[in-house]
């Protein structure tokens, strides 16, 4: 069994079933999970910031880090797996952007991550089928690409499905 | 689950690691706002290990310096003292910060990685929100603001859950309460004996016991704890909590009176703290294998 591992910022796929695509604690970061039923695909992003435009070098190093150059950097990573460039036929799931308890509207990168997200899904023509957003708890997830099984754990609580 | 009394924390205290005399001379001296670099020059030339320890640190391969660094001078002013701080504080306290947190079911190591980044989230507050004292200061009281964690945490054990359940049932308001409903103490109590055991300068054990309430703190360290308060929540958010206890804890909205932070200036100390982590961990840890 092989596994995926993606960090902060990362973005990554994998069709073989017995890999697991995976990432560790999401605080305010969102996980992006697209999964391909036509391929066998499970592709991922770890979005940390909602907009590339505070920083285009990081953008063009990193593009898994923003919401807006994620998205497509995953896309074009899943067409080398025989996806739809436009992601056409993919199932979405969110999990992730929590916030700190009484947090401001400042602090609220982990909500502002989860928007930006939507809404360039929406531009795409997308649109999510299950998600885990907000509270206050980190998450790690863990995607077995054989079953497209989206599993979520967080220190101190049994682990659920998505 | 049974409470620890003052006298048993006492207890815990005094079987802890103890500073170093350099580490603590650092300490002190880094905490006065007059001091300047040569202080810290002089004091490192002292002590042979450390100065060992500081020019290995400038001539490891994370700083892939090409003329190698022989004078002590140089390296310090090369890396700056919160280089300095952070390899004195490993060396003699390493342990305290390398303890696995089992009561708050985090990984051996967490506890170090948190630390850090609140630390170089907390500088960062200061230097991109606009604040008036002194960067390195904050970050030292980053790095020292969670050890009351590697205190308490053996008497957390398996408690995970249950702290969970009390703030989600509302009989705790957060993580903090719960620890204190649980044991009898919360890890910003614990922390602060250790500090008065440490004999810390008063700013720096403010910055621990307040960190969760800088309204607390006294008014003229203040600025400081929430600078630290805010680098904590930025190291959560960013992913690097200590485990079950991470993101349960409130903000306290009223940093605006001392430092002024939009959402881009927030982001843009997010992305410091990720590129500024990776160079820390790398280089702290390169110098880690000789640790005697």
């Amino acid at each position: 069994m092989g596994q995926v591992i993606l960090g902060v910022g990362d973005y990554g796929a994998s069709n073989n079933p017995t890999d697991e695509v995976k990432t560790f604690a999401l605080g305010s970061c969102v996980s992006v999970i697209l999964l391909d039923p036509k391929t066998k695909t499970v592709g991922m992003a770890h979005v940390a910031l909602p907009d590339s435009s505070i920083n285009k070098a990081k953008a063009t190093e990193k593009p898994g880090y923003f919401a807006d150059t994620a998205i497509p950097a995953l896309l074009a990573e899943m067409t080398k797996y025989g996806c739809h460039k436009k992601g056409k036929g993919m199932v979405v799931k969110l999990c992730g952007g929590a916030n700190v308890m009484d947090t401001n509207d400042t602090f609220q990168i982990g909500k502002r991550n989860a928007l930006a997200i939507k809404k360039i899904l929406w531009a795409h023509g997308m649109g999510a089928v299950a998600e885990d957003l907000g509270e206050n708890f980190s998450r790690t997830v863990t995607i077995s690409v054989g079953a497209g099984q989206v599993t979520l754990s967080s220190p101190g609580r049994p682990n659920w499905q998505l | 689950m049974k409470t620890i009394s003052h006298d048993e924390l006492k207890k815990i205290v005094k079987s802890s690691p103890m500073l170093s005399v350099s580490a603590s001379r650092l300490l002190q001296l880094t905490s006065n706002p007059d001091h300047d670099l040569m202080d810290v020059v002089n004091l490192v030339k002292t002590d042979a290990n450390l100065t060992a320890r500081v020019l290995k640190l400038v001539n490891s391969a994370a700083f892939g310096l090409i003329n190698e660094i022989t004078s002590i001078d140089r390296a310090i002013s090369y890396l700056g003292e919160r280089f300095i701080v952070s390899i004195a504080l490993g060396d003699c306290v390493g342990k305290v910060f390398e303890k696995k947190l089992a009561g708050y079911e985090a990984a051996s190591g967490d506890l170090w990685k948190h630390d850090l980044r609140t630390a170089i989230a907390a500088r960062e507050v200061v230097v991109q929100g606009g604040m008036e004292i002194s960067p390195d200061l904050a970050f030292t009281a980053g790095l020292l603001h969670d050890i009351g964690k590697a205190l308490i945490s053996d008497y957390l054990k398996d408690s995970a859950p249950e702290a969970i359940e009390l703030i989600t049932s509302h009989d705790s308001a957060d993580y903090l309460d719960a620890e204190e409903k649980l044991i009898g103490f919360d890890h910003t109590q614990a922390g602060f004996e250790l500090a008065k055991a440490w004999q810390l300068p008063e700013k720096l054990a403010e910055a621990i016991r307040y960190h969760h309430s800088p309204a607390e703190a006294s008014e003229a360290f203040r600025p400081l704890v929430y600078a630290v308060h805010l680098g904590d929540n930025i190291a959560m958010m960013g992913g690097f909590g200590t485990g079950s206890d991470s993101m349960r804890y409130r903000l306290d909205a009223n940093y605006t009176d001392y430092i002024s932070l939009t959402p881009n200036t927030l982001a843009s100390i997010m992305l410091t703290v990720d590129s500024e982590f990776d160079k820390l961990e790398q280089s702290v840890a390169s110098t880690g294998e000789d640790k005697r």
